[in-house]
Parts: structure tokens; sequence; C-alpha cells
């Protein structure tokens, strides 16, 4: 029996964790657009601390991404 | 397997292969730089202002040193040199995946190592403050929990290690990919040429701005996130630096 396709099947599947990787990012924006609009005295702390949060949020993302290099290649 | 033609077989080896051989070449730099500060600010005559590299070396470990003390409070000033040579290291190593050399943060040997550095880092500063109430953390709150708190002690490791490594990982991976169909694209326009120059052509022009995002901005991102990371973790195991003293300190200084 050909096994080989559920390799990517099971990376594809394992890439999906981005997603929520995704929203959260969408929603950091989102406030730091909103605080930056109300105050906008505060943009670039505000700006430096949404760069911050999004690399901190990409976690998930990435573990997914590392998970789904591991289904693949061993 | 062999993916795209990515020759990724060997990532997960131990071996003193490519990006090992990087990694030594950064520290090389590294040290030569710091031998050269040693002997610049030796013959500097302190009465005179700065001019040159020495001023940019002196606002560098400046703006650092303030980050560190506004992060961690004003008794961790000695850690800006750890702080300083992590950050130094792990931007020179994305900006020498950048000449064509492999990025020594794709291979999980260096993530972990600088990771395992911290690590370990963490908890000698706990053992140091909190003394024989450190195994304490382990059976807290009941006696019940010590498997569970045994293995959620390796989280920061995890994180900060994978953090790194499926950064550089990724945008190594993306680029592969960039320059084999972009390779086969020139092929296919500029086939008339000799064997051998009909794939370089369009991978020069367009790939410099997926190097600039990857490996410039992602790379100076990581190394933001990982020096921050690092200096909170160490200064959250001290007990006695209170949150309260410090904003105090900040609002009398403003």
């Amino acid at each position: 029996m050909e096994t080989e396709g559920l390799k990517y099947l099971a990376a594809g599947i394992a890439v999906l964790g981005g997603i929520g990787s995704g929203i959260g990012e969408g929603r950091i924006c989102a406030h730091a657009i909103d605080g930056m609009a109300r105050n906008p005295e505060a943009s670039s702390n505000i700006r430096n601390t949404m760069i911050l949060g999004c690399a901190l949020d990409e976690t998930t993302g990435i573990y997914a991404f590392v998970i789904a290099i591991l289904c693949l290649f061993i | 397997m062999n993916l795209l033609a990515l020759d990724t077989s060997h990532m997960f080896d131990v071996d003193f292969s490519g990006e090992v051989i990087v990694s030594l070449i950064a520290m090389l730099i590294i040290c030569l730089f710091s031998v050269a500060i040693y002997f610049v600010f030796r013959k500097k005559d302190p009465t005179k202002p700065d001019h040159g590299f020495a001023m940019a070396i002196e606002t560098l470990f400046e703006s650092l040193q303030k980050t560190v003390k506004s992060t961690m409070g004003n008794k961790y000033e000695g850690f800006t040199g750890y702080v300083f040579a992590l950050g130094v290291y792990i931007i020179l190593c994305f900006i020498l995946g950048i000449v064509g050399l492999p990025n020594p943060l794709t291979n999980l040997t260096c993530p972990l190592s600088i990771g395992l550095i911290t690590f370990v880092m963490i908890h000698a500063k706990a053992i140091k403050h909190n003394k024989w109430k450190y195994y304490k953390r382990y059976t807290s709150p009941l006696a019940v929990f010590l498997p569970i708190n045994l293995i959620s002690m390796w989280a920061p490791l995890l994180s900060i290690t994978l953090r790194l490594f499926g950064n550089a990982l990724s945008g190594y991976i993306v680029m592969s990919i960039l320059y084999y169909y972009l390779g086969l694209l020139s092929t296919a326009i500029f086939g008339f040429l000799p064997a051998g120059w009909s794939s370089l052509w369009i991978a020069p022009i367009i790939n410099p701005w997926f190097h600039l995002y990857f490996d410039l901005f992602s790379g100076f991102i990581q190394t933001v996130v990982f020096v921050m990371l690092t200096m909170i973790w160490i200064s959250q195991e001290d007990p006695d630096e209170s949150i309260e003293e410090d904003v105090a300190l900040k609002r009398e200084l403003a």
C-alpha cells in the first residue's frame, strides 16, 4: 500500500496550527492600531510592543511548522 | 528523501558540518572585534569626545545598558555583557546567511546551545537566590503535581530554542524554494545561452527583497525577542526585586 502521500497529508494538517497564530497576530495589530489612533503620542512605544507581541505570538505557528518539517523529512 | 532538491538530510545529525564551521567563523569575527574594541578604547583620550568607531560602539552599548536596566532592574547592570554577546552572535548568524554561507541557526545544535546557556543561567540564578527553597517549586501547590512540574520545567528551553530554529529554518526553506524555481524560470527564458549560464538571471533581481525580510528583519526581531525573554526570565527569579520599587524609581527619574 502506498503510504508516502500520508506524510504530506500529515504535514498539511500539522501546519493548520498556524490559523491560531494568524488570528492572534491580526488581533494584536488591530488593538495596536486602536491604541495608536486614540493616543498618537505613544505610537512608537506601542509599535515596539506590537512587534514584540507579534514575534511571541508566532511561536505556536512555528511549533506547527517544526512538526510539519518533522513529518516531511524524518 | 530529497524534496525540491533541498539538501536537508543532514539537518538533524550531529556532525561537524557547514553550519558549525560558520558558527565558529561568527565567533572568530566577534573575538576579533572585541580585541579591536579593547585597543581602540585603551588608546582613547577620555577627556575628548568620541568619534567614528568608538562612538558607534559606545552608543550601542549605552542604549543596550539602558534597556537592560529598565527590563531587569538597576542591579543587573553586569548582565549587559552577556546580553550584548548573545544579541551580536544571533544577528551575525543571520547576516552570514545573506553572504551565501549556511545560517548556523538552521542546524538544531546552535539554537539548542544558546538556549541551554540561558536555561542553565535561569536555574542557577534561582538556586542562588532561593537556596533550598528552590526545590519547593516542584511540589507546589501539592506534592501530586511533581511529574507535571518536572515536565513544565523544560518549557522555556523548548520555547526559546524552537522559536529561533523554526524562524531561521522557515526563512532558509522559503529562500531555497525561491532560488530553485527562479532558476527554472530563468532557464526557460534564457535557454539559448550556453549551459551553466542560463539559470542565473532572475533570482538576483527578486531575491534580495526576500533576503531583506527573512534574514535582516526577521533576524533582528528574533534577536530582540530572544534577548528580551532571556532578560525577563532571569530577572523573574529574583524574589526581592519588587515591581513597585522599580516603578517608583522610574517615576523619580522622570
